[in-house]
Parts: C-alpha cells; sequence; structure tokens
C-alpha cells in the first residue's frame, strides 16, 4: 500500500497507523504522527467539543507519545487536548492587537451599532499545555504501581542539560506541529512538539511561540527528559514572556540590526531566552521497578 | 519576442528579472492600473482563485489546471505574496501577464499587498535577499497602492457548459448548479439545482470511486439521474472532491452578477457603488471601508460583530443576504480564509471562499481551488431582472423557499459553477533540494 499521503479526505485508522513513526528505546517508546490539518467537518465537531473556535492550520491527527509500556505510564501531546488548555471565555483579559483603538476610534461615529464582540475569548490561542499523562497502571502489581509525575521539592534534580548538550548521536528525532494560527496576520501562535533521541536518553520540546505584533511575546515550554537507564522521567514547564518593545530592544542590544530583528521576531529560538521567566514548574517520577 | 515576452518566460522559469526590468514592469502596470475603477467589471467566462501566497510552483499547477494565460480569463483575489518562499517570482510574472494582457487578467488587492504586512510576513525579506536591496519591495509596493478593491463579473451563465472531455451528463446542463473537478478535469461530482424532486446526485470516477456530496437536502433524486450510478451517501470522497466541502445548491433562476473581494463585506458600504468612491490609492488603512473589504471574515452570526482580537468585522448570513439583493448579486466571492477543501460555500451559496494555495505554508496538506464561471449565451441571464421570480421554479414546496421567507423578495441565485480542485505541485518540480534532515540538538 501507498505511504499515507496528504490526499486522502480522512485519515482511517490504518492512515493513523501508517503516519505513525515509532522508535523504541528500552524500555521506552516513542511515536511521532503527522498528517494534514483537518477538513470542515472535523474541524466543527472539534469546535463543538473544545469550545472555541478552531485555529485555522489545526493538525488534530497529530500526536506525539512517550510511553513506559511495561508499567502502563505514558505521555502525550495532541492539539485538542492543547487547545482545551486556553481561556475559553476571555474572562482572564483579552489581548488586543496593536491597532484597536486606532481602529475601534476611528469607526465610532460610522459603525457605532456594532459593539457586540462575537464568542470572547483567548484567541492567541496561548495554552498552557504540559501533555496528557497516563499514570503507571494499579493494576500491574509492583511497586512501580500507579506511580505518575510528582512535583520535585527544593534542590531536587533538574533537567541535566550539560548531558543534554553533548553531541551523542541522535536515533530519532522529529517535529510535530500541533497547531498555528496567524492571529489574522498579527502576528503567530504556534504549538509544536520536537523530540530527540539518543542512546541513553531522549528530550521533549513542547512549545507555544505566541507573538502578537507590537504587544506581547510569549513562549511556553514543556520539556520532558527520559533517562533510559534510570527510567526516570522528569517534566519542567516555564512560561516566559515579555512586552513586544522590551523584546525588539534587546534584540536591538544584542546588536542585530533592524532587519535582522524581523527575522529574529519570528524565530522563537531567538526570543526565547531573552524574555523573563514568569512561571516555572518541575516534576519528575522514577518508573524504574526497583527504584 | 519582445522584451515583456522574454520577461514573462524567465519568470515561468522561476528566475527574476533584473532590477532595472522590474522599474519598467511596475511603472506600466501601475499607469494601466490607474486607468481601473475600485471596481472592475469583468465579463464572464472568467476563472475566480483566492490566496497564492508566493508558491510559486503551486501557481504553475493553477495553470495547468485552470488553463493558460491567454487562453483562460483570469481573476485573482490577492495575497498574491507572503511566506511562500517566490513570492517576488509570483507577483511579477502576474504582474507580467496583467500588462501582457489586460484584459484576460484581473488583480485585487489582498490584506498582504501592504507594506507594512510584507515587512513582517516575508516578501521584503525576499526582495532584500535577492536584489541585495529594498528598491524592488518599494516598486513592487507602489504597485500595490493601485490595485482594484474588487470586481464585478457579469453575463455569468447559470447553465454548464460541457468540459471538453467530458462524457457527457445523464443530465441536461441546467439542472446541474456545482460541478467539482479534480486536477485532471474529470468530474468528482455534481449539485442539482433546488427543484422539487432534485437533490444530491453522485457520479462515478473511472477508476470507479464514487463520490458523494451533500446538498442540504435530503430528498432523494427523481431526476434522470437514476441512469447514473448511485452509493449510499458518505463523506469520504476521493482526493479534493470536496465531498466535505459545504456547499448547497440555490434557487433556479437567471445568474446575477458576482462580487469578488479580498476579504468581505464592511459596515460603511451597503452598495457597491460606494466602493467606487474610495480614494484607493494608498497603503491598505487601518479605518475605513477599504480597510474592511481587505480584512473582514463571514462568520456564523446574526448581523455584524467585532472580532475578539479587537479589529475587524465580522459578519452573518443576513449581511450578505441582504448586500446581494440589494445590489442584485448572486454570489460574493472572497478568499483570505485558509480551507482544506479549496472552496467553501457559505449562506445558502450566497458567498463562497476560494482558496488557491495547496499544501500552504508547505506543510498544511490541504487542496486548493479555482472557480470557474461560464458565459451566459442565452442573453438572459444578468439582464433579465428577477424581481417576484424567486421561488418560481420550486413550485412553492421544499427548503427552496427559505431565501425568499427571509428576504421578503429575495436575492438572486447563484450561477452555474464549477469547482476545478488541485494540489500542490510535485515536490520535484520545485527545484528545491529535499529537506535533509539536519541534527537539532535543541535544548
Amino acid at each position: 500500500m501507498d505511504p499515507p499521503s496528504h490526499l486522502e479526505p480522512y485519515p482511517s485508522p490504518s492512515h493513523l497507523t501508517l503516519a505513525t513513526r515509532t522508535h523504541t528505546q528500552p524500555p521506552f517508546t516513542i511515536s511521532t504522527r503527522k498528517l494534514p490539518i483537518l477538513k470542515a467537518g472535523p474541524i466543527d465537531a472539534l469546535a463543538a467539543r473544545v469550545g472555541i473556535p478552531i485555529p485555522e492550520m489545526i493538525f488534530g491527527d497529530n500526536l506525539v507519545t512517550v510511553a513506559h509500556p511495561s508499567s502502563g505510564w505514558s505521555i502525550s501531546f495532541s492539539a485538542e487536548r492543547a487547545l482545551d488548555t486556553v481561556d475559553k471565555t476571555g474572562e482572564a483579559g483579552m489581548l488586543s492587537v496593536a491597532y484597536a483603538r486606532e481602529w475601534s476610534s476611528s469607526r465610532e461615529k460610522t459603525s457605532a451599532g456594532i459593539k457586540e464582540v462575537v464568542r470572547p475569548f483567548d484567541w492567541s490561542y496561548s495554552a498552557s499545555y504540559r501533555g496528557d499523562e497516563v499514570r503507571a497502571a494499579t493494576a500491574a502489581a509492583g511497586p512501580g504501581a500507579g506511580k505518575g509525575l510528582e512535583k520535585v521539592g527544593e534542590g531536587g534534580n533538574g533537567i541535566p542539560l550539560e548531558l543534554l548538550k553533548r553531541r551523542d548521536p541522535i536515533l530519532f528525532a522529529d517535529e510535530v506541529v500541533l497547531y498555528e494560527s496567524e492571529l489574522d496576520d498579527n502576528g503567530i501562535s504556534v504549538m509544536s512538539v520536537k523530540v530527540r533521541v539518543m542512546e541513553q536518553r531522549m528530550l521533549l520540546l513542547c512549545r507555544l511561540f505566541m507573538r502578537l505584533d507590537g504587544v506581547v511575546v510569549r513562549v511556553r515550554d514543556t520539556r520532558v527528559y527520559v533517562d533510559f537507564d534510570k527510567q526516570v522521567v522528569i517534566r519542567e514547564y516555564t512560561a516566559r514572556e515579555d512586552v513586544f518593545e522590551n523584546v525588539k530592544r534587546n534584540l536591538y542590544m544584542s546588536g542585530l540590526m533592524p532587519d535582522a530583528i524581523t527575522i529574529a521576531l519570528r524565530d522563537s529560538n531567538q526570543v526565547a531566552n531573552l524574555l523573563p521567566v514568569v512561571e516555572n514548574s518541575l516534576e519528575s517520577v522514577c518508573l524504574a521497578p526497583n527504584p | 519576442m519582445s522584451d515583456l515576452d522574454r520577461a514573462i518566460a524567465q519568470l515561468r522559469a522561476c528566475r527574476p528579472i533584473p532590477e532595472a526590468e522590474v522599474r519598467e514592469l511596475c511603472h506600466k502596470a501601475r499607469e494601466l492600473l490607474i486607468e481601473e475603477g475600485n471596481v472592475v467589471t469583468v465579463n464572464a467566462p472568467v476563472t475566480i482563485c483566492g490566496d497564492i501566497h508566493g508558491q510559486f510552483h503551486d501557481l504553475m499547477e493553477l495553470f495547468r489546471v485552470g488553463g493558460d494565460v491567454p487562453d483562460t480569463n483570469y481573476l485573482f483575489m490577492g495575497d498574491f505574496v507572503d511566506r511562500g518562499f517566490y513570492s517576488l517570482e509570483t507577483f511579477l510574472l502576474l504582474l507580467c501577464l496583467k500588462v501582457r494582457y489586460p484584459d484576460r487578467m484581473t488583480l485585487i488587492r489582498g490584506n498582504h499587498e501592504s507594506r507594512q504586512i510584507t515587512t513582517v510576513y516575508g516578501f521584503y525579506d525576499e526582495c532584500l535577499r535577492k536584489y541585495g536591496s529594498a528598491n524592488v519591495w518599494r516598486y513592487c509596493c507602489d504597485v500595490f497602492d493601485y490595485l482594484a478593491l474588487g470586481a464585478i463579473v457579469l453575463g455569468a451563465s447559470n447553465t454548464l457548459p460541457s468540459a471538453s472531455g467530458q462524457p457527457v451528463s445523464p443530465l441536461s446542463g441546467d439542472e446541474v448548479e456545482i460541478e467539482v473537478h479534480n486536477s485532471d478535469g474529470q468530474v468528482i461530482s455534481r449539485f442539482l439545482r433546488q427543484q422539487k424532486d432534485s437533490g444530491r446526485i453522485n457520479t462515478t470516477l473511472p477508476n470507479g470511486t464514487a463520490a458523494t456530496l451533500p446538498n442540504g437536502l435530503t430528498t432523494p433524486p427523481t431526476t434522470s439521474s437514476s441512469s447514473s450510478p448511485t452509493a449510499p451517501p458518505n463523506l469520504t470522497g476521493p482526493p479534493g472532491s470536496g465531498a466535505s466541502a459545504s456547499s448547497a445548491g440555490s434557487l433556479g433562476n437567471p445568474a446575477g452578477a458576482v462580487l469578488c473581494v479580498h476579504g468581505g463585506l464592511s459596515p460603511l458600504i451597503d452598495k457597491v457603488d460606494k466602493i467606487r468612491l474610495l480614494d484607493r490609492k494608498q497603503e491598505v488603512p487601518h479605518e475605513g471601508a477599504m480597510c474592511d473589504l481587505l480584512w473582514s471574515d463571514p462568520d456564523e452570526i446574526d448581523g455584524w460583530g467585532l472580532s475578539p482580537r479587537g479589529a475587524g468585522f465580522l459578519f452573518g448570513a443576513d449581511i450578505v443576504k441582504v448586500f446581494n439583493h440589494r445590489n442584485d448579486l448572486s454570489l460574493i466571492a472572497r478568499a483570505h480564509q485558509l480551507v482544506m477543501e479549496g472552496f467553501k460555500e457559505m449562506f445558502d451559496a450566497s458567498i463562497v471562499t476560494v482558496w488557491s494555495a495547496p499544501n500552504y505554508c508547505y506543510r498544511c496538506g490541504n487542496v486548493a481551488a479555482l472557480l470557474e464561471l461560464s458565459e451566459d449565451e442565452s442573453g438572459l441571464g444578468v439582464l433579465a431582472r428577477s424581481n417576484g421570480d424567486v421561488g418560481r421554479s420550486d413550485g412553492g414546496g421544499g427548503g427552496a423557499g427559505v431565501l425568499g421567507d427571509l428576504l421578503g423578495a429575495g436575492g438572486r441565485s447563484g450561477p452555474a459553477r464549477r469547482y476545478r480542485v488541485f494540489q500542490a505541485a510535485p515536490q520535484d518540480s520545485r527545484g528545491m533540494p529535499a529537506k535533509k534532515p539536519v541534527a537539532d540538538y535543541f535544548l
């Protein structure tokens, strides 16, 4: 059978399987699934389930999973669950585009009758998504039963960056976009998952990059680190944010010319470290039968 | 071979032309465009296209599917540039064709044809990279300011002529309102005009794949479609069939005019003639009707609404129907929003979104579409008044009276529409090196 192409209007279960790449690095398996954006029907169904309008580029069939089959533990990342963490009412304070004031003031006289905001919600799709964890099965007898990620106390181990900086050969790597919105040409909001697997360890990065031009830049990262040998999983969530002008100034201070700044502002890697951390949390779990 | 033809040949090969030639081309284009009104009048037959976004090779595919210029009369609804890798070649080729065949090529402005937007979304960088200076970008932006804001298509037929090479339909042409073709010209599906007894019909491709399209009616076909193979309704049509596209037939009536605009309507514009009064020769402003025409979106709401983004209007079915009725329009064709199926008809087929960038941003996996309106040869069509005609053909029964109920008088019925759905050009035609995986030691 042909490999799944982007031609099929609806991926069947067999296509979902065919579109899935799986890598086993005992005792873990890592899988990624990539398919085209959803069609009108599934988009409507998804919007009904999630309760907000869906971003125009919605990769609703995409999925990234890291699993520990022997215990039943897993963590996965999907667009639907990510969108479920978006503020659905706009009560948390809605952003406005940079020229909103100018736009509306120029219309006060002429379009005064039109005041109703259609479906207020966080249209910037600033999800605070950490993935969906399935805890180790309680049915499976043994010391690992029912284990899941727990908050790491003060002084606990974080993700060992030094080990990850080593150029160990990458055995499996992928990048999977979950959703993307162009915010009506006011910037970008993209949620994507990158994964790289080395012999002894792996790193997954699920990143929301949201840039509202002239207003704000957000990077919300969920990192999942796995030590295959120790069977330890660490999850770190870091939210960073700054107003747009500060980011621009910091890029300028780092020596970039104006044209290069425009380009840098499209690249989350170039701006992430310039943004102050506004939230951070660390969790871990050891899935080894006899820790 | 003239300089212009040479430039066209070079651009068709996806090679940029020298800066001096761009300057001259833009100068000529501006002289041409300045003579056009804000709303260009175009006579059917015409092929209407949506966003291209610098996907040059897919534009070549579009020309292959829709026919080459000047054999086919084209109307592009803006957003030629940004996001794709070849905004420059795309826009310059379209502009060359416009200058070379001014009556066969209509270009209207999209919200991306603006200085501010192209600076953020790629066209500016591309010009800088390909020419080493922003001059070419400036020449192009000067042309953007002169692009028309909309177009009115006159003389569209409400019957579909048989496409060459097609097996003869078992139905007489005037019963088919919508036909969807794949990129090889095969009919994947047909919609009948909403009449008392007609509904969905199924067609079968030579390879035996059955396609079914919903049309919003539940009545089974009782016309001569019994001679065409039928299949149980299902939404899993063949690639790009639009089998899940939102599409519905409309009332059978002579076709009114079709308004083409990039975004949508404006609360400041109740008559098409008001668009003609705008001063368009400027950067797209944040205020006023010009901005709305390029930015607004239809939505499932009543009346007008404000986008939660704090800028931008949304408009509902009632707005479109009243506007169409008041302006004697049968349809609004617009672009601006990505639709996976390439086209999406809304509000009882009173407005359609056409999207012509397949596999958008080289990763969405969507199909694209173009919309063909054929020429009315009956001498009726757009010239016939519609007053009192609405509902006549449906005998007053079925759901076909909804339009009349809503409006009292009703708008024009839709012209016959042929959508050609196509996919992205094959990877190897792009001349791009296949993406080689680079070890990304992200942290």
